[in-house]
C-alpha cells in the first residue's frame, strides 16, 4: 500500500534532501570506484557534502560516463545486491544499462504510486499499461506504481491496438498509461470500429509520457479519448518513469524531492542558474542505492518552480519538457528549440510538421529563417491568402522565440524525409 | 460554370517549367494562364481542357491544387463589361486573358455579375474557347 508520507511541508523535504544527499555521498564513495575517483580527482572528501548548497562543489555525471562504463561500472553496491538489470537501446555504441536492488524497485514503485494517485487513481481503478513491457522502464515502472496503489493492473504492453481497445471496453479500463501519439491512435481506431471513445470507454486518467507533447495535443487527448490527461516524466538512468508527474492542477510535473534533487544549469557552462530561469535538468538520485547518480545531466530544458501548488504538494514542480540540449540551437544569444517550432507547426492550419531551420549570419546578426512545406490542402487562389499564412506564422514564431524569424512557404513533398535532424538544420554561420 | 485551377509554387527557375512539363505529358492543354508572385512563392492561376485528369494529376505529384469558378467573358468587350460590373458594385478580384479573344475574370458575386453582363448585352462564355 501506498504511504501518505509524501506530503510534508516544504522545510522537511529540504532537510531529508540533506540528510540523504550526505548518506548517499558516503555510499557511493564508499561502494563505486568511479565515484571515489571523481570525488578524489576533484578533491572533495564525504565530509565535505554538509547540505544541498554544497552539491554544486561536485562534478556532473553525463551519458557518456555510463557509456565508457559499461556494462556495470557505476555500480554503488555488490551485484549480489542487484535483482533488476534494464538497458536501454543505444542508437550508437553501447547500451546504457541501469542497475536495481530490491529496494530501488520498491521505491520505485513507489514513486509510480504517487503519479498515479495525483493525477486522481485510486485502488478503484483498472489501469491499462500500454507502454513496452521489458528492457524498456515504461512498462514494469507504471505496472509496478498501480499494483502498489492497489489497483487492477492490465499488462497490455504495446501493439495489438483491437485487442486493446476491446480489453479497455470489457475489462472496464478507467486509466491508460501509454505515449501520447499512441493514445491519439488508440482514439482513432476505435473510431473506425465504430465506437466513440468517449461515450464507449471509460476512460477517467490518461498517463501520456515517453515523449514530448503539447497542450494542443492534451485539447485532443482529452476530447477524443480520456477525461483528463497528465503528462509523467522519466529515464531509465534515474529508474524509469515515475520521476515527475502533473497533478490534477496541471500547471508543471511536482518532482518526488525526496527522492530527487534538481539543478537547473546552464547547459553552456554547467552553472546553477536561480529559480526560475530556464536550463537544463541536472539530478542526484539521492535514495538510489544500485547505481545512484550524482548531479547527472539529464539534456532536459525546463524551468524549476519551488512554489507551493494549489493541489498542496510542496514537492516543487518541472514545466513540461522544453527541448533537448542537443537540439538547442542559439540564435542571438536566445535558446531556440526545435520543439517549440514544431509545437507552432501543428497548431497551425495550412501548414504541414515538414520543416527546415536555415540560421546564417548577416554581418554580425545571426537570421533564423523557417522553411515549411504549405499543406497539400490548402484551397485558395488568392496570393493575399498565403501572404496572410506566412505573416500568421511569423508573428507567431517571434512571439513564442523572442526573436525575429522569417518565413519560407515551399511546395509540398519537397523537403527530403527520414533524415534525422541533421536535415532540419541548416546551420550556415562561419563562427 | 468555368473552373479554374490554381497552383501554389516556389518562385524559383524550373518549377513552373515542371507544372507544365507534367501537363504536358499528360496531354493537357493550357487555354491561359496568369501568375501572380509574392516574395519566395507564388499562385499560377489557369484554364485547361480537361479538368479531370488535370486535377487527378496535380494531386498525384503532391501539388498544392484549388479549384475555383471563374467566368469568361469577351475580351474586345472587356472596357465596358469592367464598367458595367463597377456599377453594380462586382469587384474584380483578378483577371487574365485567353488566346482565344475572351478573359477570365474572379468576381466577387458571381450571380450578380451575369446578371449584370447579361443586362447589358454582354457575353458570359459557358464554355472555355
Ligand atoms: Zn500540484
Amino acid at each position: 500500500m501506498i504511504t501518505k508520507s509524501y506530503i510534508m511541508p516544504r522545510s522537511e523535504i529540504l532537510e531529508l534532501q540533506s540528510r540523504r544527499l550526505r548518506s548517499l555521498v558516503r555510499n557511493v564513495y564508499e561502494g563505486s570506484p568511479f565515484y571515489r575517483k571523481r570525488l578524489d580527482d576533484a578533491g572533495i572528501t564525504p565530509e565535505d557534502i554538509r547540505s544541498k548548497d554544497d552539491l554544486r562543489r561536485i562534478p556532473f555525471t553525463t551519458k557518456s560516463d555510463l557509456r565508457d562504463n559499461y556494462p556495470l561500472g557505476m555500480l554503488s553496491t555488490p551485484k549480489s545486491n542487484l535483482v533488476r538489470l534494464h538497458a536501454s537501446s543505444g542508437t550508437t555504441g553501447n547500451p546504457t544499462v541501469v542497475a536495481y536492488t530490491l529496494r530501488d524497485i520498491d521505491n520505485w514503485a513507489e514513486l509510480n504510486a504517487r503519479c498515479l494517485e495525483i493525477a486522481g487513481a485510486t485502488s478503484a481503478d483498472v489501469v491499462q499499461v500500454a507502454y513496452g513491457y521489458g528492457l524498456f522502464t515504461g512498462g514494469l515502472g507504471l505496472h509496478y506504481g498501480a499494483e502498489k496503489l492497489g489497483a487492477k493492473v492490465i499488462p497490455a504492453s504495446t501493439g495489438s491496438t483491437k485487442r486493446q481497445i476491446k480489453l479497455m471496453k470489457d475489462l472496464g479500463t478507467t486509466v491508460i498509461c501509454c505515449t501520447p501519439s499512441y493514445g491519439l491512435f488508440l482514439a482513432e481506431s476505435a473510431r473506425e470500429e465504430g465506437l466513440d471513445p468517449k461515450e464507449d470507454l471509460r476512460l477517467r486518467i490518461g498517463v501520456f509520457g515517453a515523449e514530448p507533447w503539447s497542450e494542443m495535443t492534451r485539447k485532443l487527448l482529452e476530447e477524443e479519448l480520456v477525461e483528463s490527461a497528465h503528462d509523467i516524466y522519466g529515464m531509465s538512468e534515474l529508474n524509469g518513469p515515475g520521476v515527475a508527474m502533473e497533478c490534477r492542477a496541471k500547471k508543471g510535473l511536482h518532482i518526488w524531492e525526496d527522492h530527487y534533487i534538481v539543478e537547473i544549469i546552464d547547459p553552456t557552462t554547467g552553472e546553477v542558474l536561480p529559480p526560475g530561469e530556464k536550463g537544463e535538468m541536472a539530478v542526484t538520485t539521492i535514495m538510489k542505492e544500485g547505481m545512484p547518480l550524482l548531479r547527472y545531466r539529464t539534456r532536459d530544458m525546463t524551468i524549476l518552480n519551488e512554489e507551493v501548488c494549489e493541489c498542496g504538494l510542496s514537492h516543487a514542480r518541472i514545466m513540461r519538457i522544453i527541448g533537448r540540449t542537443d537540439d538547442m540551437l542559439k540564435i542571438r544569444g536566445i535558446c531556440v528549440f526545435p520543439s517549440q517550432i514544431e509545437e507552432i507547426l501543428a497548431s497551425m492550419e495550412n501548414v504541414t510538421p515538414h520543416y527546415q531551420l536555415v540560421i546564417n549570419r548577416d554581418g554580425p546578426m545571426d537570421k533564423l529563417m523557417v522553411r515549411v512545406e504549405i499543406s497539400e490542402d490548402f484551397k485558395t487562389d488568392r496570393l493575399t491568402d498565403i501572404v496572410d499564412l506566412q505573416r500568421r506564422l511569423e508573428n507567431q514564431l517571434r512571439d513564442t522565440l523572442s526573436i525575429n524569424a522569417s518565413v519560407e512557404l515551399l511546395e509540398p513533398k519537397t523537403i527530403p524525409r527520414s533524415e534525422g535532424k541533421a536535415q532540419r538544420i541548416v546551420d550556415m554561420r562561419k563562427i | 460554370m468555368i473552373k479554374q485551377f490554381s497552383v501554389f509554387l516556389e518562385n524559383s527557375p524550373g518549377r513552373l517549367a515542371n507544372l507544365m512539363g507534367i501537363l504536358e505529358k499528360n496531354g493537357i492543354k493550357v487555354l491561359a494562364m496568369g501568375i501572380a508572385e509574392a516574395g519566395n512563392y507564388g499562385i499560377v492561376r489557369m484554364i485547361v481542357d480537361n479538368d479531370e485528369k488535370a486535377f487527378d494529376m496535380m494531386r498525384k505529384e503532391n501539388m498544392s491544387v484549388n479549384q475555383a469558378e471563374v467566368l469568361i467573358i469577351e475580351l474586345e468587350r472587356l472596357a465596358n463589361a469592367v464598367k458595367t460590373l463597377s456599377v453594380v458594385g462586382v469587384n474584380i478580384d483578378y483577371a487574365y486573358t485567353m488566346d482565344c479573344g475572351r478573359a477570365v475574370i474572379k468576381v466577387n458575386n458571381e450571380e450578380k455579375a451575369i446578371k449584370a453582363l447579361s443586362e447589358a448585352g454582354l457575353k458570359v462564355y459557358p464554355t472555355k474557347c
